[in-house]
């Protein structure tokens, strides 16, 4: 199997990581880059489909240089054969469309065409949900979304799998697609592991990753868009139908309540704290 | 004797017979009876433009070799660009007429005759016409790059607000009834501020949705599409998307140029199209835009449209000028992990249009609005073919899952944010341990739990996920106490907890905004204060939890 997963660098949104400027807009040039949480469950899944049926797994992504950190952390932290870098200064500010159009330019000029195709659900900045689909749509592939459980017969051409789907009331879907096809895993993606042999081989390629992280930079091809012969004014900036116009911090809720201040030593002030709390106390 | 007599055919029919004609000589024969007898304008420069192309060193004309007849409508779009005599090209309007008369490309050509006729008018020079791709970027290898995705009209016809009205189960979602009511009122101000009557659109897909009709207009809209056919009960990607793309185009081919108005609206594609950010909605807005090669916005909470200043030079097409776009849709949305709000704009290129508009809408966002019976509105049914092909993704089996984790109902809640971050594991096992001391009492996060790259051990990983997220985007709860542990207070976080009767936040940051909205706010490190309060619920002894927090510190410096 020819497996290929997508994946974007994005702000490190933990507590201490993050930073923003006076006026409350994120600096990202101080918070560090790292890769997109919900892109490991399309690794994990990818790493699934490998130990099961074998294969390749290249992880790509469309990002500034120094993204390659992003694929080595993917590399490291989950896993992956080969690294593809799509990095050009026209690829640069492009919306969810431009970036869709260039990974699929990306994914079209791989040696082999992957027979499945992995993207996560939704970017920690962005947040859009629409890369993985527009991408698949260039690709004209039959797409799977919010998958979060799936089972693969090569033999028989046919990918199975659970997807979620949101309503008024949630619903769980199977569905059945041919091969080549393009999934995207929902955050609540789980691997499943069944067999002993497939236990020892996930042990055996989760070391290997590892130690081929160290020297990814052996792994890593880059292409601009020269060689993947994209037309600059349908990339990036340029063929983008999206702006943002403004990015407003979340405004300052308005003080609707006085907020008693207490510091755990100030031992009237937790007396009244737990006077609210233990009304409700109980359990064991 | 020429092999055809020109005088016997209308301009039209010259066409089609000139095809099979290939030798010069011929065609000059041709061409000197059609000047003795007739001399159509149009039928000269059909012929002469069949002489130019075989003769061995033809030069490029001024008027190309056009046979309208022979080419598809882009194709004359692109050709008509280098036409510079508007009598040439009058001739090719005539031809048109006389050939297969689609208004599509009879637009085209007046509005190349009308831009020419505007530059001599005002005796300035013309504008100067976009580089071709080929001059711009000679590096690249462009017969090989077909832009095969890029399906743009340029310079169409936009009106109207359509709404995908989402079902599930026999029922519109409640997001879909959300979604008239905003489109009602924000095409009612359109309808004011610009002197417009353009009007708001339902679509519906499934295989029993006719039923739905009359609630879509007593919600707002003035006409209502249908899809209806047995294999759509269930969301498919690829069909819904071809049917809602073919509705918005209808029938309008975009290989040949902009679509034909139909009987019941008179523009090329919808100016803006809603869709529910839910899972299949949010999936089907995506793939509409790109087959109509346009934007969007995801996940919006507000909109509206006004006029936009825009001095963005890929969108102005000259650095350093501002240029007012008008009747653009403003769509408002929370984005990096909730720290901030975004206003996205879909804005048409110089050459390529960006149209319809787009976005999807958080549930919730909008009132459902009241009905009214007595609004009036037209149904009008879609019968564009379904392919098989199309059905190439089953759906095998189908289940209503448990609800996942129902956070309302709870007398306590103990919510956990981003605090947590120097032990994630630790933090979320004391919030788990604090809520066990209550009698009914549950854990929810923020959104920067959810979202964030924390490494949880197995024990507390699942107490992380969306289905106990609080919030705009999360679970709405107001219990009676609420305890907010390292959550710094995002807007969108106060949302889903400020009815809570009492609230409690334990923050090191005495500014946290959590502050604005908490009835206690104990200035304290989580890790310290959590151990002491679990203890004192336990015993409902005060004085424990003073000890827990004076151990782990060694005692208070003060």
């Amino acid at each position: 199997m020819e497996i290929a997963v997508l994946t974007k660098g994005v702000p490190d949104f933990r507590e201490g990581q993050v930073s923003f400027d006076e006026d409350g807009h994120l600096e990202r040039g101080k918070t560090p880059t790292v890769m997109n949480p919900n892109d490991k469950f399309a690794l994990r899944a990818a790493l699934q489909t490998k130990v099961r049926h074998g294969g390749n797994v290249t992880l790509c992504s469309m990002g500034p240089p120094g993204y390659e950190n992003i694929l080595e952390e993917g590399m490291r932290d989950v896993y992956a054969d080969d690294l593809v870098l799509v990095s050009d200064r026209e690829f640069a500010a492009a919306d969810t469309w431009a970036t869709a159009i260039t990974l699929t330019t990306a994914l079209e000029h791989m040696d082999t065409e992957p027979d499945v195709v992995f993207a996560g659900f939704k970017t920690a900045d962005g947040e859009t949900g629409h890369t993985g689909p527009q991408t698949c749509w260039g690709l004209d592939r039959p797409v799977l979304t919010h998958v979060i459980s799936l089972d693969i017969e090569p033999e028989n051409d046919v990918v199975r799998a659970k997807r979620l789907v949101e309503g008024d009331v949630d619903e769980i879907e199977t569905v059945e697609a041919p091969l080549p096809c393009f999934v995207v895993t929902d955050p609540e993606f789980e691997p499943t592991y069944r067999r002993a042999e497939h236990r020892l081989e996930l042990k055996d390629l989760r070391e290997q990753t590892k130690r081929r992280a160290e020297n990814y930079d052996d792994h890593l091809t880059m292409w601009n868009h020269e060689e993947l012969n994209l037309d600059p004014d349908f990339v990036g900036l340029d063929g983008s139908p999206t702006i943002v116009s403004s990015v407003d911090p979340i405004p300052k809720a308005p003080s609707e309540r006085e907020a008693t201040m207490v510091t755990p030593d100030d031992e009237e002030g937790m007396e009244q704290v737990l006077e609210e709390m233990t009304p409700f106390a109980g359990g064991d | 004797m020429p092999p055809l007599d020109p005088g016997e055919y209308s301009i039209a029919e010259l066409g089609p017979e000139l095809k099979d004609v290939e030798d010069v000589d011929e065609l000059e024969a041709i061409l000197e009876a059609e000047k003795e007898g007739e001399d159509r304008t149009g039928a000269v420069t059909l012929i002469e433009s069949r002489i130019e192309k075989f003769s061995e060193d033809g030069e490029d004309g001024d008027t190309g070799d056009l046979d309208p007849g022979d080419m598809s409508v882009a194709d004359i779009g692109n050709a008509v660009r280098d036409i510079e005599e508007v009598e040439d090209l009058e001739a090719l309007l005539e031809a048109e007429e006389g050939a297969e008369d689609r208004d599509s490309a009879k637009r085209l050509i007046q509005k190349r005759i009308d831009d020419l006729s505007e530059s001599e008018d005002d005796g300035e020079e013309e504008e100067v016409e976009a580089e071709s791709p080929e001059e711009r970027h000679p590096e690249l290898d462009h017969p090989t790059n077909d832009k095969r995705h890029v399906r743009a009209i340029d310079d169409g016809t936009y009106e109207d607000m359509w709404v995908y009205c989402e079902t599930q189960q026999g029922d519109m979602l409640d997001v879909s009834r959300e979604m008239l009511g905003k489109a009602r009122e924000l095409m009612d101000q359109y309808n004011e501020d610009y002197g417009e009557a353009e009007q708001v659109v339902a679509v519906l897909v499934g295989d029993d949705v006719e039923k739905h009709t009359e609630e879509c207009i007593e919600l707002g809209a003035d006409v209502v599409v249908t899809a209806e056919d047995d294999r759509l009960g269930r969301f498919r990607h690829k069909p819904y998307t071809r049917i809602f793309c073919d509705m918005a185009r209808w029938g309008g081919d975009p290989g040949e140029g902009n679509p034909d108005p139909a009987e019941w609206r008179d523009y090329d594609e919808p100016r803006y199209v809603l869709f529910p950010a839910t899972n299949n909605g949010r999936d089907l807005s995506a793939l509409v835009q790109a087959e109509l090669d346009s934007g969007l916005a995801s996940d919006c909470s507000g909109l509206y449209i006004e006029d936009a200043e825009i001095s963005n030079p890929v969108k102005t097409g000259e650095p350093g000028t501002t240029k007012t776009f008008d009747r653009i849709l403003h769509m408002k949305r929370p984005d990096f992990s909730g720290f901030e709000y975004s206003t996205i704009l879909c804005i048409d290129n110089p050459h390529r249009d960006f149209h319809p508009q787009g976005g999807s809408v958080i549930p919730g966002s909008f009132e459902v609005p009241d009905p009214d019976p007595d609004r009036e509105g037209e149904v009008v049914e879609w019968d564009g073919d379904i392919d098989d092909g199309w059905f190439r993704v089953e759906v095998t089996d189908h289940d209503v899952l448990d609800e996942g984790v129902d956070l309302t109902g709870n007398e306590v809640v103990v919510a956990m944010g981003r605090g947590i971050g120097d032990n994630p594991t630790k933090g979320m096992e004391l919030g788990i341990e604090l809520a066990d001391c209550f009698e009914e009492a549950d854990v929810g996060v923020t959104r920067g739990i959810v979202t964030g790259s924390y490494q949880f051990d197995a024990n507390v990983e699942q107490y992380t996920h969306e289905e106990r997220q609080i919030g705009e985007t999360g679970q709405v709860i107001a219990p009676d106490l609420y305890i907010a542990a390292g959550i710094s207070g995002a807007v969108q976080h106060k949302v889903g907890m400020d009815d809570s009767d009492v609230i409690v936040a334990i923050n090191t940051d005495p500014d946290a905004r959590i502050r604005d909205f908490s009835d206690y706010f104990i200035e304290g490190d989580l890790f310290e204060v959590l151990p002491g309060l679990i203890d004192a619920v336990e015993s409902g002894d005060v004085s424990e939890a003073l000890a827990a927090v004076a151990a782990p510190g060694g005692g208070g410096d003060d």
